[in-house]
């Protein structure tokens, strides 16, 4: 199969199209979902950094009931899949979901990527972090709630000076809309994928067939028809798509036509002055058709 | 008439070696293929590199780099290769592209995002090294034609 000039012409350019296509598409879905991620933890970012400028005020002044109310109003979002606010130990203080923070109620299970960063000895304790694609479904941050100079010298404070960090904020928005949105476009791409292959191995064969394999298999079978006995006359009219070989090759067969007639009436002409023999002796030979085609001048040997 | 049997025992013999020759591609395939599963487990059958070594080698550079370096190089492989079936050249190079698709393997594996980007350079690999493949094929098997027919005409010498 590999032999046939069909598939010599047709198997690389459907590798290389097929590979680089489909390489392309991987990697351009990559680019996009790391592209969106990183916007989506931009606009957690922005949201994050607003709960904590809009509930600075009521921290500074220990106004709980503000803090809790600010804190409910953002977990009523529906793109916000929690929200909540701890001390330095790690204990949920406010929360988006209130029957986390009810007295009685069974202490909220903390993050295990933010309880690393609540222990005393973490090195980075005092930057944020960020959790993309974990068990949670969500695409969360956590920010230090930083000790400030204010804060220290308040009156109903009793944070020493020292400390640099008085709690976390965590933040969380849904990574289903993502997901949903990099599903579609993973469907799109694939059938994006499917009709470029179709449309550039299709095309490419479909161009090579007509321009090249039809007049290559005309021309085989006019050569087989000229070995079988075809005569020029006999032989369908040249359309130029392989250049000058098609009419070449009718002039080679005219030329051997004329060879023949010009041998057969030399040796009919001998036969009749009795050298037959000698004729027939020539018929095996190799350059017969030779001789009598320059027998027939120039005009017959263009 | 001069003996041409050791003519002919060598003929043979460069057959054999250029039939080992033209499966040389899927060896490189199969090699890549066993890269690609260690791969896909983040090689977690090597040991790991001790902290004077990550040290050494420094940080990773960052993936947005590696991305378009591997699209480079995938494209300029891909031509290379076309090049090289066009020009009906000696297939050359197959051993130094699965070089270079490990070492993305082992860049993206220390930059932390091979499982993001492992489809990517398989396919990628796939293809350079699958033309590549069927260049060394094609080109060995026209070489093996070609020996075949010398020897045909030498069986028929030692006939006469």
């Amino acid at each position: 199969m590999f032999n046939n000039l069909i598939a010599r012409a047709i198997v690389p350019i459907t590798i290389a199209v097929t590979g680089f296509v489909v390489f392309g598409c991987l990697l351009l879905y990559t680019f996009i979902k790391s592209d969106m991620t990183d916007e989506a933890v931009l606009h957690v970012d922005n949201l994050a950094e607003t709960v904590s400028k809009s509930a600075r005020y009521a921290m500074m002044q220990d106004d709980r009931e503000s803090l809790r109310n600010i804190v409910g109003n953002v977990g009523t979002l529906a793109e916000v899949g929690q929200i909540r606010i701890y001390d330095q130990g790690g204990t949920v203080r406010f929360s988006g979901q209130p029957d986390e923070t009810e007295p009685g109620s069974a202490e909220a299970v903390v993050d295990p990527w933010a309880s690393q960063m609540m222990q005393p000895d973490y090195p980075e304790r005092t930057k944020t972090h960020h959790n993309i694609g974990g068990d949670s479904g969500l695409i969360a941050v956590s920010i230090p709630i930083l000790n400030e100079a204010k804060c220290s010298t308040a009156a109903c404070h009793f944070h020493s000076a020292d400390e640099p960090v008085l709690g976390f904020l965590t933040l969380g928005i849904s990574s289903e809309p993502l997901e949903k949105t990099l599903d579609l476009l993973r469907s799109r791409m694939i059938i994006f994928c499917v009709m470029v292959l179709f449309l550039s191995i299709g095309g490419v064969a479909a161009l090579l067939r007509m321009n090249l394999f039809l007049p290559i298999l005309r021309l085989t079978y006019w050569v087989k028809q000229a070995v079988e006995g075809a005569n020029a006359k006999d032989l369908p009219k040249v359309d130029h798509k392989l250049g000058s070989l098609e009419r070449d090759f009718r002039q080679l067969v005219q030329q051997r036509d004329n060879a023949l007639q010009g041998w057969q009436t030399t040796g009919s002409s001998q036969s009749d002055t009795g050298n037959g023999s000698a004729l027939d002796s020539r018929i095996g030979t190799d350059d017969a058709g030779h001789r009598t085609a320059t027998a027939t001048g120039p005009g017959q040997n263009p | 008439m001069p003996d041409i049997e050791p003519l002919r025992q060598q003929v043979q013999a460069k057959i054999r070696k250029l039939e080992l020759l033209s499966s040389s591609g899927l060896w490189i395939l199969a090699m890549f293929t066993a890269v690609s599963i260690g791969a896909s487990r983040d090689f977690d059958f090597l040991p790991n590199f001790s902290d004077d070594i990550h040290k050494m080698l420094g940080s990773a550079p960052p993936t947005n780099f590696i991305n378009w370096a591997l699209v480079l190089y995938g494209f300029s492989a891909i031509i290379m290769v076309l090049t090289q079936m066009t020009g009906s050249k000696r297939p050359r190079g197959a051993f130094a592209h699965f070089g270079y698709l490990s070492a993305f393997y082992a860049f993206y594996h220390f930059s932390g995002d091979l499982a993001e980007n492992l489809w990517a350079i398989f396919t990628v690999g796939m293809t350079i090294l699958s033309l590549q493949g069927y260049h060394v094929w094609n080109y060995y098997k026209d070489k093996v034609r070609e020996e075949q027919e010398i020897l045909a005409e030498l069986n028929k010498l030692l006939e006469d």
